[in-house]
């Protein structure tokens, strides 16, 4: 049973040629979008530049570590709206932490703890309370913003140097690394996670609660401890982000990332998520945060307006689930 | 496969519309990026057109200076400028004129643009840094002590005062609630400070929201209101409007807009501290083009501030001041 889903979601097709490419396809978007963006730019050595990469790299990595959490939500037939807040809250913690004297390290570890703790609180509301995901996260969304500012004071909490700072350092201090530390991490635990997702009991778990909850609880999975268990774990991830994003900023700021669950949800969209659960890949979302980091540099250096960008991001969500839709008809008719 | 071709020609589609700007690689040419808090506030279209006044009267033949204006994405969004600030740097612009969201976030940007050869000047809010050209902006200290001298006197020295702040971590506004309340205390003493926390938030909609909840609480009590930016003074004032209390308060806004001008001849606004958002993009643009072609330029360069009143609203110098010649310089 929980096997037969797995299969549905990598790809129904005939070989394997196939299925690969199914699976690159959205990387063959990603280098689409370059591609056009080089030409346009007129000066494709530019944009292509390791300083370049480097740049849109490091302005992934925040999105990345987000959507990489939110793709196991999502997977399992949830959402989480509070991604924004809580990285707010979680770098306004590690800030305080540093501020304290505490080692980075400590401050660090504390920080992502915190996360991990908002999402067990938002998996026990799911749970427990029963109110629905969208419901739960939202009301978390303004609680985390909210607690956010008050233990910052109303105020961005500024803190004295440590190596904290220089996770997302353009170019890194050790030059051997080539581009920020943090994009190491990020692609370390985007790693690890799709091996989760896809070689692990708990991975093939999440993608059966998804597909069908009833049939999952029917076949002895707990589906509420393993709910109260993805939402942690994805908070752990949505700490570290916030980490990267007082990193960053070389400050806990509590108004920081509203709305960035939005680019979050889109990132995991764009890469093949389904919001009704079951479907999602790491790399596809991955490819997903690339995509829309690309395209707003792009757009910046070929001197597009701001609007431009947004209505450009906001098609490309609707048709990637357009074409989405439109290939799994074409394999449930088949 | 198809999604890939559909993005791809919706791409192309957009590039012909905006048909791909030649990119002359004459040494000369200077491409200054000016980069404002938002762009949404009129503050910062006067800023806009004052940037461009000054690449026009800078350039020549053979040695033109191009602006391009481009605003955080998410307006009063750190990162979000942080962005903007990394991909002006990477793309390897002449220079770039920056009015900071904040005065830590954006130092490490700032100054990885200034290694990698692009060096910035700051305007309107200051940055914690040494690595910049110059600071060219209002004396918003000063700006906040013309506001409580005005609203001392129109109170003859005594009654309730409610300060609304802007948004936090916001360093021009914040010299200005600090100018307000200092001025206050030491030359009003007998005015009493009947709330001075309540933030208002980046939007004339969140500042009417907390300006509505601030009548609700003092509407009764209060003489005199002081507001310490443009959204502010926007959501007091349709909030003192609404409720109608308009012109039976004391208040005194910061910033210009028509709406003001309007409020103060209908006496619901009897005075607003005006900067000079005008010669602060023309100026800011000055300053690193003469920097970039070698000249040397002042640290921090003073660009302002007045109180207008009803009573000098039609002054020649007021009406400079309130109407900037944007259609001259935007189209």
């Amino acid at each position: 049973m929980v096997a037969e889903t797995k299969a549905d979601w990598i790809v129904s097709g005939s070989g394997w040629a196939r299925a690969w490419l199914n699976r690159l396809a959205p990387f063959l978007g990603l280098v689409l979008v370059i591609l056009v963006f080089a030409i346009l730019i007129g000066e494709p050595e530019k944009y292509l530049s390791l300083k370049n990469l480097r740049t849109v790299l490091a302005q992934t990595v925040i999105v990345a570590i987000g959507a990489i959490g939110m793709t196991a939500i999502i997977i399992s037939g949830g959402i989480d709206l509070s991604v924004g807040s809580a990285i707010a809250l979680t770098g306004v913690i590690t800030a305080l932490g540093i501020n304290a004297g505490w080692s980075a390290t400590m401050a660090i570890s504390v920080g992502i703890l915190v996360g991990g703790f908002v999402g067990v609180v938002n998996g026990m509301a799911i749970t427990r309370l029963r109110v629905v995901p969208f419901i739960a996260t939202l009301g978390m969304l303004g609680v985390a913003r909210g607690v956010a500012k008050g233990i910052a004071g109303s105020q961005t909490v500024n803190m004295p140097e440590t190596w904290a700072n220089d996770l997302l350092l353009t170019v890194p201090k050790q030059s051997w690394m080539l581009v920020a530390p943090g994009v190491w991490i990020a692609i370390a635990l985007a790693f690890l996670a799709a091996v989760v997702l896809r070689r692990t009991v708990f991975g093939r778990r999440l993608f059966a609660l998804g597909s069908n909850e009833a049939a999952a609880r029917a076949c002895g999975i707990a589906t509420d401890r393993l709910k109260i268990y993805i939402y942690g774990l994805a908070g752990l991830l949505f700490g570290l982000a916030g980490v990267m994003q007082m990193s960053r900023l070389r400050q806990g700021d509590p108004t920081v990332a509203m709305g960035l669950e939005l680019d979050i949800i889109a990132a995991v969209v764009i890469g093949g998520g389904s919001l009704s659960g079951g479907e999602g890949s790491i790399l596809g979302s991955m490819i997903g945060a690339l995509i829309m980091a690309f395209l707003r540099n792009g757009c910046q250096q070929v001197g597009w307006p701001n609007y431009i960008q947004e209505i450009i991001i906001g098609a490309l969500i609707v048709f990637a689930v357009a074409i989405d839709r439109w290939r799994h008809a074409r394999l449930s008719a088949a | 496969m198809r999604k890939i071709i559909l993005i791809g020609l919706s791409l192309l589609l957009l590039a012909g519309v905006n048909c791909s700007r030649s990119n002359s690689k004459n040494s000369k040419k200077l491409t200054i990026a000016v980069i404002p808090k938002g762009t949404s506030h009129e503050f910062w279209k006067s800023i806009h057109a004052g940037a461009i006044k000054a690449a026009r009267e800078l350039s020549s033949p053979g040695a033109e200076v191009e602006v391009i204006w481009k605003g955080p994405l998410r307006e009063d969004d750190r990162e979000q400028q942080i962005q903007v600030v990394e991909g002006f740097a990477s793309q390897g612009v002449s220079g770039i004129v920056l009015a900071p969201l904040d005065n830590r976030a954006l130092v490490r940007p700032v100054e990885e643009a200034k290694t990698a050869g692009v060096p910035t000047v700051i305007i309107d809010s200051a940055l914690e840094s040494q690595s910049i050209v110059s600071f060219v902006a209002t004396d918003n200290r000063k700006g906040g002590m013309l506001g409580a001298d005005r609203l001392g006197e129109l109170l003859g020295g005594k009654g309730k005062v409610i300060l609304l702040r802007y948004a936090e971590g916001s360093a021009s506004t914040e010299e200005r609630e600090a100018g307000f309340l200092q001025e206050m205390k030491q030359k009003y003493p007998n005015v009493e400070l009947i709330s001075t926390d309540q933030y208002a938030g980046a939007t004339r909609d969140t500042a009417k929201r907390a300006s509505e909840n601030l009548l609700n609480r003092f509407g009764d009590d209060v003489q005199g209101i002081f507001c310490p930016n443009e959204s502010t003074t926007a959501g007091m004032l349709s909030a003192l409007q609404d409720a109608g209390k308009a012109g039976k308060v004391m208040f005194v806004g910061f910033d210009a807009t028509q709406m003001f001008v309007d409020a103060m001849k209908a006496k619901q606004l009897h005075g607003i501290v005006v900067q000079n958002p005008f010669n602060m993009g023309y100026v800011g643009v000055k300053t690193i083009v003469e920097s970039l072609r070698g000249k040397t330029v002042e640290k921090r360069i003073d660009t302002g501030v007045t109180m207008i009143t009803p009573d000098n609203l039609d002054a020649k110098d007021s009406q400079a001041l309130l109407h900037p010649p944007l259609d001259e310089y935007l189209k």
